[in-house]
């Protein structure tokens, strides 16, 4: 009788072993392949080039300006556009700030035109950001996140910011989630204005 | 919509007078217990032990000892129990009447007093709900009430179905018990439910809980019966006890009886509490957006269905059957636990008992 | 698993020592499908489940989990590291539900190929002595016994029973019938039905979402990841498997009772909404209550909290308006709605300026101590508290938008302000000021997706069906046998009735009746010779023996 029991404790003890390995094992094993359709920037995966071939059509959209002027996507049509996703309250936002600001105006309007939307925000407060930060493109006021919807359906948008670079064709030539840097952003304009 | 004060006063004196009422028949119960007619005691003076089985199977021509009684009435016709030989839950076959006549004076004041009582109790119910204008079990006074009166309608039924007038002191006496103390230690004004809790499915989920505790109260009480019983019977075949010497446990049926009795009462409460563990479900899926998220009292309400559920299957197999009331026991204070102690104390969705 | 045990399937699953030539694996198999092993796993299973409802848990009430980190510095990295602050996610919680669906796997599949195989099958022949039945019963018929026999066949076939007569090698008349082997298949059901709703549960972990965004009165949002203030895909879902609707707070409302010992406990939550569930669809309206979720597209959009968004118009020191914007404070107290919050104004120049400050709806005052007495707006106040210094965003790290660093930051006054609406608080120094303009409530809302869910409770049904089968149905046999009467006309017939289980009763009372309706087929009047044995349940009987003899053992 008390052989037995500890008999059933053994096998009860090696079948929890071995159905705790094979758990592990699938969680350590299973995600983070990399998509053969884009070319990583940066060493990480978080801003890519998607391949001639494998850009996403960019979703047309319009809205209104934080200075209250209508703009909309056909305006840009034949051109390259950068657009920002960012928030006055958001950290990493001011952090890419001045990336963008330079970028803008080394790339200049006639090659790669820049623009922002600017989600869960107040007019007031964004302004005082751009122009605190010295960026003198213009932003569209969305503080209920509807272009950031719009472009869901082409790319993820997962957090703020986000910034979209769309090539001369309406096409979505790359992606940089989280703050933008120098390079990443340099590297991928250069490739879409040649 | 306002509380009608009258009425949650009219409430509170039923309250009060049913558990009056209940306090009487249990004092009538152990009257009969002290004074009343001996019933299997008697048997155990006319025949020796050991026959005593054998006589009973044979008396009457229809005696079952080993049935529960209400599964017994294949047979003759009425088979009035002759003195000195009727098993401890008589039969089915003698009208309820009669069997209340051949049980004495004591139990028929006693029985007459339960059902006074658990009227009262019924009116206090309902008067507290109409009072509130809502199911009356939004707080954990009214669910208390709510559940000893379903205990004790559910108990009287039984009691007065298998004739087991022996019960009653027991059963009735913990109706009191938990009655009493939800009138000294957790009472609460009638008053209007929040948010979280306006819903029909307060009716649904609660009532069923309400009634499956109710029923698992009677269960447990009729477990602790078999246990005593049970070890009474051992020490009496194990040479240690006498039949008959002691007065009080020889008042108990026997063991047999009441296993079967406790089981089917788990097995009627078992899926009421599963229903209101699903309606609880559905419910919690409705005011906080999942079917599940393993709160406090959730989880507890998990540990009592998977313990009633063990309960089933160790009775159900050879070498766990004597574990198994211990195993209901359990299940039915994992029940108490999440009412008493993790709906006041934990913190949690859950936290509506309204003590604070 | 069983929760009636047969006696045929009894000694395999009481096998505890491996016969020698048992090979290991199939002993193990054995041992974990025995009913031992469940039973031992349902108790670990309950067992295992009480830390998570005494400790704070991950996945419930994260904040929690971090004060005790905070209060029980010792121990809490000890519990951390055996999960007991993610119980039910635990590699060794889900061990024992796993072990005990494969046991139970294991136990209920053989059971249902034999249940499948019995039901094609007759019942056993009639045993030759029917009175040692657990209930048995005679009568005389006139009937030769053969016809006798017809005329049992013909009651039991009436009465639905499965029949079995004898076979041309058979000797003597009788039959042999059986009932009830829906018991047997709720049982089945039951716990294959609890097999389902395991697997519904893990299809929602996969394949659903939840998702939380708070919506100050008068702000709209469009269901997309980063509009979410947080999003907890499944294991399978990602960010554009959102529904695309967007939805506005058009008002909010919060009722309180205003007298009576539950002063103060809310009597009612409403928030108002306009809704599209498509772009380009048209626009809908509807109330969203606490037990009144909206569904647009399958997505199922809950009220789950609420509170105040006060207004501030901060200007800097020169004068420019560097901040205009409702703040929604979080409650600290859900009975009060004193709630707490922060404004930063990042943009103030030349110095950043930032305010930590407390929201009552109903201030009152005990001693310096800024209170609320009633959790709805009466008499709504602010109690702000200045810094100015570098505010730690322009680094570019993410921050909570509810907390202030204030590391790099000094005071600008020494005490906390006091402001009702309309009141504008001058920084000394002149260093900006800021105006309290006014308040707007909010609300908090949960998205749920679970695909999960309808499987679920189809599931549970069927559990509860399963249940009620397996506990109203017994599975019974009734035999009969007539022999010729020593009379020389005529003959005598025997009922024997045996029933596994019968976790309702009743079945004395059928025996009774059917025997009244056999020997009434008959022709007879008189039943006699009825005896209820002792032991009303044979298969009972039977386990008490064994488990008599297990004790003396």
């Amino acid at each position: 009788m008390f052989k037995a029991q500890r008999r059933t404790v053994v096998t009860v003890a090696a079948v929890a072993v071995v159905i705790v390995a094979a758990a592990l094992v699938v969680t350590l094993t299973s995600g983070n392949g990399q998509a053969s359709d884009r070319t990583y920037i940066g060493g990480g995966t978080s801003a890519w080039l998607y391949k001639p071939g494998h850009r996403p059509a960019a979703p047309s959209f319009s809205g209104t300006t934080l200075t209250g002027s209508k703009l909309k996507s056909s305006s840009y049509a034949g051109k390259a556009l950068v657009l920002n996703f960012w928030g006055s309250w958001c950290g990493p936002c001011r952090g890419e700030a001045p990336t963008l600001a330079v970028l803008s105006q080394k790339y200049g309007k006639d090659k790669v035109s820049f623009l922002g939307d600017d989600v869960g925000d107040t007019p007031t407060n964004a302004q005082t950001f751009a122009k605190s930060m010295g960026i003198t493109y213009p932003s569209l006021n969305d503080p209920g996140y509807q272009t950031a919807q719009d472009f869901g359906k082409a790319v993820l948008i997962n957090d703020t910011p986000t910034t979209v670079v769309i090539d001369s064709t309406d096409h979505i030539a790359g992606v940089i989630y989280g703050a933008a840097t120098y390079g990443e952003l340099d590297t991928m304009l250069k490739k879409v204005s040649s | 919509m306002g509380i009608n004060q009258g009425l949650a006063a009219v409430s509170g004196d039923f309250m009060i007078a049913a558990l009056l009422i209940y306090s009487l028949a249990v004092l009538a119960f152990a009257g009969d217990l002290a004074f009343g007619k001996p019933r299997r005691a008697s048997t155990a003076k006319a025949a020796t032990a050991p026959v005593k089985e054998k006589e009973l199977a044979t008396v009457g021509g229809a005696s079952d000892s080993d049935s529960s009684g209400g599964s017994d009435s294949g047979g003759s016709g009425a088979a009035p129990a002759a003195p000195g030989t009727p098993p401890a839950l008589p039969e089915q076959r003698a009208s309820v009447l009669q069997s209340m006549r051949d049980a004495g004076r004591w139990v028929q004041v006693a029985v007459g007093l339960s059902l006074t009582g658990t009227t009262a109790h019924l009116v206090a119910v309902v008067t507290r709900g109409l009072a509130a204008h809502r199911t009356p079990w939004g707080n954990m006074y009214e669910f208390v009430t709510a559940l000893t009166c379903i205990a004790a309608i559910f108990f009287l039924g039984l009691m007065i179905r298998y004739r087991a007038w022996s019960l009653g002191i027991w059963v009735m006496a913990a109706v009191v018990l938990a009655l009493g103390l939800a009138e000294t230690v957790i009472y609460t004004p009638a008053g209007p439910l929040v948010p979280a809790l306006q819903s029909y499915w307060l009716s649904i989920h609660v009532t069923a809980m309400t009634l499956a505790t109710g029923i698992f109260f009677v269960a447990a009480v009729v477990g602790i019966l078999f246990i005593v019983a049970s070890r009474h019977e051992s020490r009496i075949s194990g040479g240690k006890a006498v039949e008959g010497e002691n007065g009080l446990l020889a008042r108990i049926p026997g063991s047999k009886q009441l296993d079967k009795l406790a089981y089917r009462t788990v097995v009627f409460g078992f899926p009421i509490w599963t229903f209101g563990v699903i309606a609880g479900a559905i419910w919690a899926d409705e005011a906080w957006g999942r079917y599940w998220g393993w709160d406090p009292v959730e989880t507890w309400a998990f540990i009592t269905w998977v313990l009633y559920a063990a309960y089933l299957h160790a009775r159900a197999t050879a070498g766990f059957r004597r574990w198994a009331h211990y195993i209901q026991l359990l299940g039915f204070v994992s029940l108490v636990v999440n009412m008493l102690v993790v709906q006041v104390f934990v913190t949690g969705m859950h936290s509506y008992a309204g003590l604070s | 698993m069983t929760s009636t045990r047969t006696p045929e399937s009894a000694p395999a699953r009481e096998e505890s020592k491996p016969p020698p030539q048992l090979p290991l694996w199939k002993w193990a198999w054995r041992q974990l499908t025995s009913m031992r092993t469940a039973l031992i796993l349902l108790f670990l299973l309950a067992l295992a489940s009480i830390p998570g409802s005494l400790l704070p848990q991950q996945g419930i009430d994260p904040g929690s989990v971090q004060q005790y980190f905070q209060s029980h510095k010792l121990i809490a990295p000890w519990l951390n590291h055996i999960g007991l602050f993610n119980v039910f996610a635990s590699p060794w919680f889900a061990a024992i539900y796993l072990l005990l669906f494969i046991s139970l796997i294991g136990c209920v599949l053989p059971r249902t190929f034999k249940l499948a195989g019995e039901s094609r099958t007759p019942p056993p022949k009639a045993p030759r002595f029917l009175k040692r039945l657990p209930h048995s019963a005679a009568y005389v018929s006139p009937l030769p016994p053969r016809e006798a026999a017809d005329a049992a066949a013909t009651v039991l076939g009436g009465r639905r029973f499965r029949i079995r007569r004898p076979s041309a090698e058979d000797t003597g008349d009788w039959v042999s019938g059986e009932k009830g082997y829906l018991r047997e298949a709720g049982n089945l059901l039951f716990h294959l039905a609890l097999l389902g709703i395991l697997v519904s549960i893990g299809l929602g972990g996969m394949f659903g979402y939840k998702a939380d965004k708070l919506l100050v009165q008068g702000q709209s949002f469009a269901d997309t990841q980063s509009a979410l203030d947080e999003f907890h895909p499944g294991r399978l879902v990602s960010g554009s498997a959102l529904a695309p609707f967007d939805l506005t707070l058009k008002n909010f409302s919060a009722k309180y009772l205003m007298s009576g010992q539950d002063f103060g406990q809310p009597s009612s939550f409403k928030a108002g909404v306009s809704y599209t569930a498509q772009p380009g669809s048209p626009s809908k309206t509807d109330t969203i209550q606490v037990n009144h979720p909206l569904n647009v597209d399958s997505v199922k959009v809950y009220l789950i909290g609420h509170g105040y968004a006060p207004e501030f118009t901060v200007r800097d020191s020169r004068g420019h308006v560097v901040y205009d914007q409702a703040t929604p404070f979080i409650p600290a107290s859900t009975s009060t709605m004193l709630s707490d919050g922060v404004v930063k104004a990042s943009n103030a120049s030349p110095v950043q300026l930032g305010f930590m400050g407390v929201f009552v709806p109903t201030a009152v005052s005990h001693g310096n101590q800024l209170q609320s007495a009633f959790p709805a707006p009466d008499n709504p106040a602010v109690s702000l508290i200045g810094y100015r210094g570098n505010l730690g965003l322009n680094t570019g790290k993410s921050q909570s938008v509810y907390q202030l660093d204030t590391t790099a930051m000094t005071k600008v006054a020494g005490s906390p302000h006091l402001m009702s609406p309309g009141q504008t608080w001058k920084l000394p120094k002149g260093q900006g000021s800021i105006t309290f303009t006014g308040y707007k409530q909010w609300a908090s809302l949960q998205m749920t997706y679970d695909p999960g869910q309808i499987p679920a409770l189809v599931c549970a049904i069927l559990a509860l069906a399963g249940l009620l089968l397996s506990f109203m149905i017994r599975r019974r046999r009734v035999f009969v046998r007539a022999v010729a009467a020593d009379s020389g006309t005529g003959s005598v017939v025997t009922v024997g009735g045996l029933t596994r289980s019968d976790a309702s009763g009743g079945f004395e009372e059928e025996f009774a009746e059917l025997t009244a309706e056999l020997s009434g087929s008959a022709g007879t009047e008189n039943p006699s010779d009825s005896e209820g044995a002792t032991g009303a349940e044979g298969a009972e009987g039977a386990e008490g023996a064994t488990n008599q003899s297990e004790t003396k053992a």
